[in-house]
Parts: structure tokens; C-alpha cells; sequence
């Protein structure tokens, strides 16, 4: 992406801000969202966006290219940011996040985390009548972290973020989402976006807590409106395992969770 | 024809650019593909620009006037139905055929100008209208070729239909740059020969010269060559209306702004 944002020493496109933020999904909007505000696409009230011009002049990131030639033959909305998202040249930005070691692998969690917990806990109780289970106690603490799983954005993938800050409205959509808000306006309006287009975007569904990574089920939708928050560009409630910026999980709704 | 003497300047609305129609300044009327629009559900953007007051003309391509297929009344029914929809003061379709012998051309094919395909044409025009509830206007199309044994000049021939029917003329400028480059037509006599004060409105389109054979494909920019037969027309007779057609690989909101104004410069020109 053409800005480079600056965040304590990492350097963040827009694009990765995007999928940092909330996964390939955001990021996918993000490309789309800069093609709008270069003009190099146009999307019609029932949702359709075409290329200006037929062309595949103007893009500057390979995530821009993909979206711009999805757009030339016209193509829906959520079409457009779903196919940018499960695209190779998205895999490919995701590798590289990995590589910097802002993203990692994440892990699911698992729902019995909890009971493993509670074990731990009553192994420590129970080492004081016997001694023998002090031993276990590590063991069952460490099962418990394990499953307990690990969100897919690092720390230093979130202290990169917490410095962001959405300077334009493309950067808005990194943040917050073509469903999100800023200052109470909706980040579409910034677009001339009627919302019955940026709806077209899937929601995620409200999902009982699975791992880390997916947060509390807060009910995130992919486009970022439950991330769009200004909570979630600080990095605070997102870094607490209850939002939504953990990236691959997050996205998934758009990008069918490239974390993975 | 009451309530379309001043359209102003215009574009037609397609819905791939609907926003676009919407937010361009300047943009006092539109035209729709009736066969693209369903009476009863109109696109919310139609809705919305004639909220705004704006007039929206319905334009068709499918009731092959110059065919010697019996006019099928199902179309002009859904033609006369949108214009009712949207209130509009008329509706046009163009002097040609799109069907014969059961198949559709996909294209606007020209009439042979002879008497006899006058007289088939006559009676197709009057038969529409009589099942129209608003004026019709018919347009003169871009050919490629012209059929042998005419014995008429376009001009003349239109001019004949206007005479024997009544009906109203839309001027494509842009066909007419067309058949002066594709089969040696004179705009100018043309214009000459048709009656002026009939005039409706007129398009202006964009084309390009491929393999030699210029295509009013209404995909490319507008050429000054066009604006010039414009300018020809304009300074005989003040159109009512003047409307830019676009129909595909559609340009930037600005472009398409530019060659608004670049049409109302040429209009306003001979305004004085």
C-alpha cells in the first residue's frame, strides 16, 4: 500500500494494518477501499463494483491488482472482498506478517481448558494432604495453557497497532471497516456507500468461546463493524482476548480465517 | 409536446454508474432502457432522481419499428407502462428492425429506404403509438451498410415518417458522424432535410475507428468530430434536450463530467 504507517519501529501498509486489525477480510476491504479513493472502481447501488475504464492500470499492491481484475468483468460487493480474500496474493501477505513475526499460528482453544484448569487447581489443594500431587500440579497447569489456545496476532502484531491511527479513509476501513464508525458517522458514508451495500458484507455470527483467538464471541462481523471501535484501534480490549483483532479468526467471516 | 422544451443536459442512466448519475453536477434529465427497468419496481435510483425532480425518459431497443414482423404490442405495452411509471412527457425507440424471421440481431439493423419499407414502417409507428399514452420519438441509427435500391436519403426518409406519422425525431449526432465516416452520409444535408422543429432531443456517444470502420460503441470517449456535428446541428435549431450515452467501460466520474460540459459548451454556445 502506498502509505507506510509508522508504530514504534514497524512499519505497517495499510493493508496489513487491515489484516492485523481484523484478518483478510479487512485487508481485502482495505484494497478495495484504496481503488475506491483512487477512482479506479465504482460500486452501484445494488452492490455491483466495475473497474473505471477497463484497464488494470492504477493498482499498486498485488491484494489492489486482484481486487481491480475481479472488478473488471463486475462483480458483487462481497464477491469482490470475499474472492481478494481467499486469494494467493492475500496468503502471500499473510506469510509475510508471519514472517515478520506479527502473526503466528494460531491455536484453537479448547473448550475443556477450563476443566484442566480446575484441575491444576485442585491438584495444588490436594498437594497439601499429599505432597506427591505438587508434581502434577505443573503438568496440568501446563496442559491448561495449551489448550487454552493463542490468539493468531502476536504482541509485537499488537503493539504495532496500538499506535496506528486512521488518518484517511482508507485507513478508516483498515480500522474500523466499511461497517464501522467514526465519531458515530458510518466509515461507508465516507465512501458515498449506501449501508444495503456494505451489508452485502457477511456478518460473523455470534459464537460461543472457543480459543483465544476468537475472543469473547463478541459477535464481530467480518467488515469489522464490532471491531470498529475505537477500544479495538487502541489495541486494549483486542490485546485482552475479548475483541476482535486477532486477525485470522476476526476475518474469517470475509477470508475464511487466514491466521490459519 | 408540453413539459419537454428545456430538458437541458443529459445522460443515460445505466445501473452500473447509478451513484454516479446521482452525484454528477449538472445532470438535468435522464434516459432508461425501458426493457432494463420492470414496471412497478423501478431502481431505487430512478426513484430517487425523480424525487429530485428530475425528468427520466424511457428509451427502447427491442420494438423493431422497421420490421416486417408484426409489431409486438407486449413490448410497446411494457414501453408505454415504464413512461407512465416514471411520468414521463414521451418515449422513443429507433428507425430500424432487431428481429425478422423469428431470430433477433442483437443489433440495430437500418432500414432499406425505399417506399415499401417506409409504408411497413409507417404502420408499425402508428400502431405503437396508439397504444402509447405519450408521444414517441424515433431515432436515427449508426449503419454499417447501407441496403441497395434506397430511394430516399435518410433525411428524407425521416423526414417522410414525421410527415405521415407525427411522430417526434431524436438526432443521434454520433450515428450520424458514424454513417459520414462509414458509408459517406452528409450530416449536413441531413439535417437539411429533416424537420427541425419535430426535434425532440439528441444523443451524443463515443466510438472508435477499428480495421477502418469507425463503431459508435458508446465504450469510448466522445470525438470533438461529434461535438462538431452537435455544434452543426445547434446552430440551426435549440435542442430541447441533449443527452450523453454510455454504455459500457464507463470513465471516471470526472471524465464523464467533462464531456457533459463539454456538450452544454456547445449548447450553450448558440444560446447567446
Amino acid at each position: 500500500m502506498v502509505t507506510p504507517m509508522t508504530s514504534q519501529g514497524t512499519q505497517l501498509t495499510v493493508e496489513q494494518v487491515g489484516y492485523l486489525t481484523a484478518g483478510p477480510g479487512r485487508a481485502a476491504e482495505t484494497a478495495l477501499a484504496r481503488l475506491l479513493d483512487a477512482g479506479l472502481v465504482r460500486v452501484s447501488r445494488e452492490g455491483l463494483v466495475s473497474a473505471v475504464h477497463l484497464s488494470n492500470c492504477g493498482a499498486i499492491t498485488p491484494l489492489e491488482a486482484r481486487t481491480l481484475s475481479r472488478a473488471r468483468t463486475g462483480a458483487r460487493f462481497d464477491q469482490v472482498v470475499r474472492s481478494t480474500a481467499f486469494s494467493t496474493e492475500m496468503k502471500a501477505l499473510h506469510q509475510d506478517l508471519l514472517d515478520r513475526r506479527l502473526l503466528q499460528r494460531p491455536r484453537h482453544r479448547n473448550p475443556a481448558w477450563g476443566f484442566s484448569l480446575t484441575l491444576a487447581i485442585a491438584l495444588f489443594l490436594l498437594g497439601f494432604v499429599a505432597a506427591e500431587f505438587f508434581l502434577a500440579v505443573p503438568i496440568a497447569l501446563l496442559f491448561a495453557l495449551w489448550q487454552r489456545g493463542r490468539r493468531a496476532v502476536t504482541r509485537q502484531g499488537r503493539q504495532a497497532l496500538l499506535h496506528v491511527s486512521a488518518t484517511d479513509r482508507v485507513h478508516n476501513v483498515a480500522v474500523y471497516g466499511f461497517c464501522g464508525k467514526v465519531n458515530r458517522r458510518p466509515v461507508a458514508d465516507e465512501f458515498g456507500l449506501p449501508q444495503s451495500v456494505v451489508k452485502m458484507l457477511p456478518l460473523k455470527k455470534h459464537r460461543k468461546r472457543q480459543s483465544s483467538s476468537d475472543g469473547g464471541g463478541s459477535g464481530c462481523s467480518s467488515c469489522g463493524s464490532g471491531c470498529g471501535t475505537s477500544s479495538c484501534s487502541s489495541g486494549s480490549s483486542c490485546s485482552s482476548g475479548s475483541g476482535c483483532s486477532s486477525g485470522s479468526s476476526c476475518g474469517g467471516g470475509c477470508g475464511g480465517g487466514g491466521g490459519d | 409536446m408540453a413539459g419537454i422544451t428545456d430538458l437541458g443536459v443529459g445522460i443515460g442512466w445505466r445501473s452500473e454508474i447509478d451513484l454516479t448519475v446521482e452525484r454528477l453536477p449538472g445532470v438535468d434529465f435522464v434516459e432508461v432502457v425501458a426493457e432494463n427497468l420492470h414496471i412497478g419496481r423501478l431502481p431505487e435510483s430512478v426513484t430517487l432522481l425523480l424525487e429530485r425532480g428530475v425528468p427520466v425518459l424511457p428509451h427502447a431497443v427491442s420494438l423493431s419499428l422497421g420490421g416486417a414482423d408484426e409489431v409486438d404490442l407486449n413490448r410497446v405495452e411494457h414501453l408505454g407502462g415504464i413512461a407512465e411509471a416514471v411520468g414521463a412527457p414521451m418515449v422513443s425507440d429507433h428507425v430500424c428492425f432487431v428481429r425478422a424471421g423469428g431470430l433477433d440481431s442483437g443489433h440495430l439493423m437500418p432500414v432499406p429506404r425505399t417506399k415499401d419499407a417506409l409504408d411497413v414502417l409507417v404502420a408499425n409507428v402508428e400502431l405503437a403509438q396508439r397504444n402509447l399514452p405519450v408521444p414517441l420519438a424515433l431515432e436515427n441509427v449508426a449503419a454499417l451498410l447501407e441496403w441497395p435500391g434506397g430511394e430516399l436519403t435518410e433525411g428524407q426518409f425521416l423526414a417522410e415518417l414525421v410527415e405521415r406519422t407525427d411522430c417526434w425525431l431524436l438526432v443521434d449526432v454520433a450515428n450520424l458522424y458514424a454513417n459520414a465516416r462509414n458509408i459517406g452520409t452528409d450530416p449536413e444535408r441531413f439535417l437539411d432535410e429533416i424537420p427541425l422543429e419535430r426535434l425532440a432531443y439528441v444523443h451524443v456517444a463515443g466510438g472508435v475507428e477499428h480495421g477502418g470502420v469507425y463503431h459508435d460503441t458508446h465504450a469510448h470517449a466522445v470525438l470533438p468530430e461529434v461535438l462538431g456535428v452537435l455544434d452543426e446541428l445547434c446552430s440551426r435549431v435549440k435542442p430541447p434536450g441533449v443527452l450523453l450515452e454510455r454504455d459500457d467501460n464507463y470513465p471516471s466520474d470526472t471524465e464523464i463530467a467533462t464531456e457533459l460540459a463539454a456538450i452544454r459548451a456547445v449548447v450553450d454556445k448558440h444560446r447567446g
